[in-house]
């Protein structure tokens, strides 16, 4: 039960950081400030959310 | 598009490509190399890329490029080819007393501990205006404070054109002032045509050659 929990908080983790590292690349293509808006209000959020489930889904596995 | 930006987009999609295998197939975390392998891929090799990924974006906001992509400052932008020595910005411009690519950022940012973050948290002010705010006409858009002389004289300090210039010995006193920022440079009635961009209407514009190379 507690390892499907993690195998799911793992895949979201992924997914999200997939994601928000896509947008990044995304980014990248073009010098325009909406790149750079966008690198910074959606890129890096969904990074950093897929950063905080993974250490997230470590720290309840640990606990449990 | 430069080598270390082909590098990035690269290295990013790997880092994302990674991101997505492990999501898929979350049940290897269950062995202890599978644990040190999503925490690499999921935690530290994305760090990596979004830090690379915010230098670059950072550096390239400094560009002249990033500042004109903005229609409002169009106008800014032409005044640099204005065909004529008495507008400061196109004097520099045209003759390379700041590097063209970053002709905008050299003059407006603070030349102190953090001026570059200042500038750059200006600038994402400005583009958040741009996008969710009333943009100003060209001709209203001025200084937040007046330009400080510490900017001009983070280049031209030292430099004999600026130390030995009679214009600058009309009174004794005349430099020390400038460096106390208590005489200005450009509101003074010495150099005060800046970007003018309500004058423009008449102007003639340099073209500048292309490279021969």
């Amino acid at each position: 039960m507690t390892q499907r929990l993690i195998e799911r908080r793992i895949r979201w983790s992924g997914r999200l950081t997939a994601a928000g590292l896509i947008v990044q690349m995304l980014t990248l293509l073009a010098t325009h400030p909406l790149a750079f808006i966008c690198f910074a209000m959606v890129g890096c959020p969904l990074v950093g959310a897929g950063i905080l489930v993974f250490l997230y889904s470590l720290v309840e596995h640990q606990a449990v | 598009m430069g080598g270390t930006t082909t590098i990035l987009i690269f290295f990013t999609a790997m880092v994302a490509l990674l991101g997505l295998i492990t999501s898929m197939r979350p049940e290897f975390t269950a062995a202890r190399g599978g644990k040190i392998m999503a925490f690499v891929a999921l935690c530290i090799l994305p760090v990596l890329s979004v830090w690379a990924g915010f230098h670059e974006q950072v550096e390239r906001s400094t560009s002249t490029q990033f500042c004109l992509s903005c229609h409002v400052m169009s106008s800014f932008g032409k005044s640099l080819t204005v065909d004529d020595k008495s507008f400061i910005p196109a004097a520099h411009f045209q003759n390379n007393f700041v590097p063209r690519d970053h002709a905008c950022f050299t003059c407006h940012t603070d030349y102190t501990m953090f001026g570059d973050y200042k500038a750059k948290w200006r600038g994402v002010h400005h583009v958040i205006v741009q996008y969710f705010g009333k943009i100003p006409k060209p001709e209203d858009i001025k200084l937040y404070t007046p330009y400080n002389n510490r900017e001009c004289l983070h280049c031209h300090a030292g430099a004999r054109s600026y130390e030995e210039a009679s214009s600058h010995h009309k009174t004794p006193d005349m430099l020390a002032k400038a460096a106390s920022n208590q005489l200005s440079c450009t509101s003074s009635g010495c150099h005060d045509i800046v970007h003018n961009v309500g004058d423009l209407g008449d102007a003639t514009f340099w073209t500048p050659k292309a490279d021969p190379q």
